[in-house]
């Protein structure tokens, strides 16, 4: 008798469920795992960072499906993290590099400003290293993080890179084409960066 | 000063102690003229102990050094005409040469987590090379040296730290500021030395 009740609870909660996704646009989160996947794709490529590996953060959702050879699940050392990316893509190797909150990139500006924004013109052209740099400003919506996790740095990281190229997801068909371009596109000059800085909107992975 | 045993001969350096004075020598001079429109940070004092240091350097490898960068450049092979004309450009603490696979960092413990990357990728690549990281000794109380080098040494990568013991940042005396200084682990080679040089300059008044 019991058994069967839970059996009948389970089904319920799963009917739901899919009655809950049918009714939620899920194209923006998709068209990350899309182009998630299609990054994963290519040789040179890695992902790394906190929750690529492990749950804990919605953007783990978005590299689940990714080989796990291709996922390295980083310590807490956010700007080591930085300098690492920047490390290996001296070697070829390019970082997709996530920072699930831009609250937690905050702890990599030395990396980030001093070095990898740097890199192209201290060393003239020398060095033009790829790397894509995920953030996500946190979501607020149905819960809010609060203010350590929910904060928009967008115009202060304009402000503060000179090179690196800085792009807000806003729509979901922003997604997929601004990934793609962030690891084909070329330098204009020798002092051009090739790295990215792509900004999510959590509160999107469920609405749009 | 320690050279941990792992570490083998790999060639013969063809600087002597005073072929690398005299370059130091002649930068001097030509800081001295106003001309050059950049700081320089001149090497004197532990020449005998890089002289031997380099010869476990592989032409091949990465090196990653500070501000202070001519005597490592050199004895990593990178020609000295080269060097001079960058020194002469106002660029000595801007020192990059990819072909030789040599790159610094201006900022304390800015090239570690760099080296830790570099060396990530060379051991996913089943490389031999290897990556000498060149610090002082208030980088070696740092917390980057602290994380990546437990980093390094957990997952067996390819990475060598030379911690250059002056006892000076800037002219901040390291032992004073942290009370001691640490312990130094037996894979980190280590030596102290006195500057013969201020921090950056000649010690000579220069009217630019």
């Amino acid at each position: 008798m019991v058994d069967s009740l839970t059996k009948q609870k389970e089904e319920m909660a799963k009917f739901q469920e899919a009655e809950m996704l049918k009714h939620l646009d899920l194209r923006y989160k998709n068209e990350i795992i899309r182009s998630m996947e299609w990054l994963a794709e290519k040789d040179d490529t890695i992902f790394l960072g906190q929750a690529v590996n492990y749950s804990g953060n919605a953007m783990f959702n978005t590299t689940k499906t990714i080989p796990t050879e291709k996922r390295i699940e980083l310590p807490v050392f956010e700007d080591v993290q930085m300098g690492m990316s920047l490390g290996m893509a001296y070697e070829g190797v390019v970082p997709i590099t996530s920072y699930p909150r831009f609250d937690f990139l905050i702890c990599a500006v030395n990396q980030l400003v001093n070095h990898v924004d740097k890199m192209s013109i201290i060393s003239e052209g020398q060095y033009q290293p790829r790397i894509i740099i995920r953030t996500s400003i946190g979501s607020r919506i149905p819960l809010d993080a609060g203010e350590q996790h929910t904060q928009d740095h967008t115009q202060a990281f304009k402000n503060l890179l000179k090179r690196v190229h800085v792009v807000v997801l806003d729509e979901w068909h922003d997604v997929f084409p601004a990934f793609k371009h962030a690891y084909e596109r070329q330098p204009v000059s020798k002092y051009d960066s090739l790295v990215t800085l792509l900004i999510e909107w959590g509160d999107h992975y469920n609405a749009k | 000063m320690n050279i941990p045993s792992h570490l083998k001969k790999v060639k013969e350096v063809d600087w002597t102690i005073e072929e690398l004075e005299d370059f130091e020598l002649e930068c001097k001079k030509e800081w001295e003229t106003g001309e050059v429109l950049g700081p320089v940070h001149l090497s004197k004092g532990n020449e005998k102990e890089l002289i031997e240091i380099f010869q476990y350097v592989h032409p091949n490898d990465y090196v990653y050094s500070t501000w202070r960068n001519h005597y490592h450049a050199l004895l990593h092979g990178i020609p000295k005409d080269w060097l001079m004309d960058e020194v002469k450009r106002g660029r000595s603490m801007k020192i990059i040469n990819k072909e030789h696979n040599f790159v610094i960092s201006a900022i304390v413990g800015g090239i570690i987590p760099q080296a830790l990357g570099t060396a990530w990728a060379l051991k996913q690549k089943g490389s031999d090379r290897k990556v000498w990281c060149f610090i002082g000794d208030m980088g070696f109380e740092t917390g980057e040296f602290h994380l990546c080098y437990k980093y390094a040494k957990n997952f067996d990568l390819p990475l060598q730290f030379v911690v250059e013991d002056n006892n000076l940042s800037t002219n901040t005396p390291t032992n004073e500021t942290w009370g001691k200084k640490q312990e130094v682990p037996d894979d980190v080679i280590y030596y102290e030395y006195e500057r013969g040089f201020p921090h950056h300059g000649s010690g000579t008044w220069v009217l630019f």
